[in-house]
C-alpha cells in the first residue's frame, strides 16, 4: 500500500485527529511483535521532533497501525468520515 | 515547588515507553523512573532508549536492588548512562521485592545492611575510587573502574518500613516513599526526618518523593477501574498493620491474596473495595487528584511520582496531567 498517497487524500482539518487516533491504535495494540524496530525508531524520532501530525509522521503512524491493527485502523478512517480510504485499507491489509 | 516524576514498568516494549516519556518530558515532568524486575524487559536498555530521545528529563532505575545486581554493575550501568545523558542520571535503589527474589532463589537477607553497603560501594566506585570494602553483605577487594566516571550521581533510596525510611533519610540524596495516602506519607516523612536529623543534614537537602499508584481520567469510574488491578497487588502485599491503619478488613485482603496466587484475576479484582482504592492509590478526575496531591504536599514531599497504571489510557492521562495537574502546582 502507498501510505503517502493515502495520507495525501486526508484533508488538513482531519490530520490532527487522525494522528491522535492512530497513535492510540498503535500504543494500545497487543501485537507488539509485529512492529519493525526501524519503523518504531522512525516514529520516536518524528514524535521527538513534534512532527507526528506532518505528512511523514502520519505515513509512519499509518504504516505501523496497519501492520499492528488493520481492522481498527480502517475503523478509525470510518469514524473520521473517510469511508473510501477505510475500504482501501481493508482491501490492502495483511491477512492474519 | 513540587516536581513531577513518572514511573514506567518495562513490561511494555521500549518504543511504547519512550513514546510516553517524550510526551511526559514535553508536558512538564522532571523525572523518569523505570522499574527493575528480571521478569520484565531490561531497565537500562529502556533508560538508554529514553535518554536518546529526550534532552531534559532526569532518569534512573526506580528502583533496582543489590541482591539481583551487584552494586558495582549498577554503578557501571549508571556511569555509562551518564555519558549518554550527562547530568541527567540518578540511581534509585531499594531492598527489592521479596516474592520476586525468591522466585530466583535469592534470599532478602539483612536488607538494611545490603542497601546501606550497596550505596556506599556505588558512591565510592563511581567517584573513581578503588574500593576495598568489607561489609556484612558485600565485600570488594580493590574494585575500580578502568574508565573515569563523569560525575557524582544522586542516590535515591526506595523505602516503605520505618527503619528503611530512616536509613534513606540518613544516607540518601533522595527518598522514594512507596505510599499514596496522606496518613502513610506523613508517617514516612517523619521517619525520613529522623534519619536526616541523625545525619546532621537538613530536610531540604533531601528530595523526598511520594511514589504512588496513580490513575486519572475525566470519568471517575474509568479512573477507578484502571487502578483496581494495581491496588489488588498492593493490598495483597501489605502487612496487617498497614491494612488496619486504613480500616481494611484483613480477611478481605487475604481473600485477594489467595485469588492472586491462584491467578484468579476476576475474583481478586472484584474483592477490591473503595477503602482500598482510597488507601493505596491516587485516583480520580484531575480535580480529585489535585486535592490529594495538595494533601500529600503538606507532609513535606518535594517530588510526586505518577506510577502505574497512570490512567486507563496512558497517552490521554499524560495529556491530562500536563494540561491540568502540573500547571495547578506551578501557578
Amino acid at each position: 500500500m502507498d501510505y503517502g498517497k493515502l495520507v495525501d487524500l486526508v484533508s488538513s482539518d482531519k490530520r490532527g485527529a487522525l494522528s491522535s487516533k492512530l497513535a492510540d491504535v498503535v500504543l494500545l495494540s497487543k501485537n507488539d511483535e509485529k512492529m519493525p524496530s526501524e519503523l518504531a525508531n522512525t516514529i520516536l524520532r518524528l514524535w521527538q521532533l513534534g512532527t507526528m501530525g506532518s505528512e511523514s509522521g502520519l505515513i509512519a503512524l499509518l504504516e505501523a497501525a496497519v501492520l499492528l491493527e488493520p481492522v481498527k485502523t480502517a475503523d478509525v478512517f470510518t469514524e473520521l468520515g473517510l469511508s473510501e480510504l477505510a475500504v482501501q485499507i481493508k482491501e490492502a491489509s495483511p491477512k492474519t | 515547588m513540587v516536581r513531577f516524576g513518572i514511573e514506567f514498568v518495562p513490561r511494555e516494549p521500549y518504543w511504547k515507553i519512550v513514546f510516553y516519556v517524550i510526551q511526559a518530558e514535553r508536558g512538564g515532568f522532571s523525572n523518569l523512573w523505570v522499574t527493575d524486575h528480571f521478569n520484565n524487559r531490561n531497565v537500562y536498555v529502556t533508560l538508554t532508549a529514553a535518554a536518546i530521545h529526550t534532552s531534559k528529563i532526569t532518569l534512573g532505575p526506580g528502583v533496582t536492588n543489590p541482591y539481583m545486581v551487584n552494586p558495582v554493575f549498577t554503578a557501571q550501568a549508571i556511569a555509562t548512562l551518564n555519558e549518554l545523558a550527562p547530568g541527567r542520571c540518578v540511581l534509585g535503589l531499594g531492598a527489592g521485592d521479596k516474592t520476586t527474589l525468591e522466585t530466583v532463589g535469592v534470599q532478602m537477607e539483612k536488607p538494611l545492611a545490603a542497601v546501606h553497603e550497596a550505596v556506599d560501594i556505588f558512591r565510592k566506585i563511581i567517584s573513581g575510587e578503588s574500593v576495598a570494602y568489607r561489609g556484612e553483605v558485600f565485600k570488594t577487594a580493590g574494585a575500580r573502574f578502568l574508565f573515569k566516571p563523569r560525575a557524582n550521581i544522586a542516590v535515591y533510596v526506595g523505602a516503605q518500613g520505618p527503619k528503611m525510611l530512616e536509613l534513606a533519610g540518613r544516607i540518601g540524596d533522595g527518598v522514594l516513599i512507596n505510599a499514596c495516602h496522606p496518613k502513610d506519607v506523613e508517617y514516612a516523612v517523619n521517619c525520613v526526618k529522623e534519619g536526616v536529623r541523625q545525619a546532621g543534614k537538613k530536610l531540604d537537602e533531601v528530595d523526598v518523593a511520594a511514589y504512588t499508584s496513580f490513575s486519572v481520567h475525566e470519568d471517575l469510574k474509568k479512573a477507578t477501574k484502571a487502578a483496581v488491578p494495581v491496588v489488588s497487588f498492593i493490598v495483597a502485599g501489605s502487612p496487617s498493620v498497614l491494612l488496619e491503619r486504613h480500616g481494611i478488613d484483613v480477611k478481605k485482603a487475604e481473600e485477594i491474596r489467595e485469588a492472586l496466587k491462584a491467578n484468579d484475576w476476576g475474583r481478586a479484582f472484584s474483592g477490591v473495595v473503595p477503602e482500598m482504592i482510597e488507601a493505596f492509590s491516587v485516583c480520580g478526575t484531575p480535580d480529585t487528584c489535585i486535592e490529594r496531591i495538595s494533601q500529600l504536599l503538606k507532609s513535606g514531599i518535594t517530588q510526586f511520582v505518577v506510577g502505574s497504571p497512570i490512567g486507563p489510557n496512558v497517552r490521554e492521562a499524560i495529556n491530562l496531567i500536563s494540561a491540568k495537574i502540573i500547571p495547578h502546582f506551578q501557578s
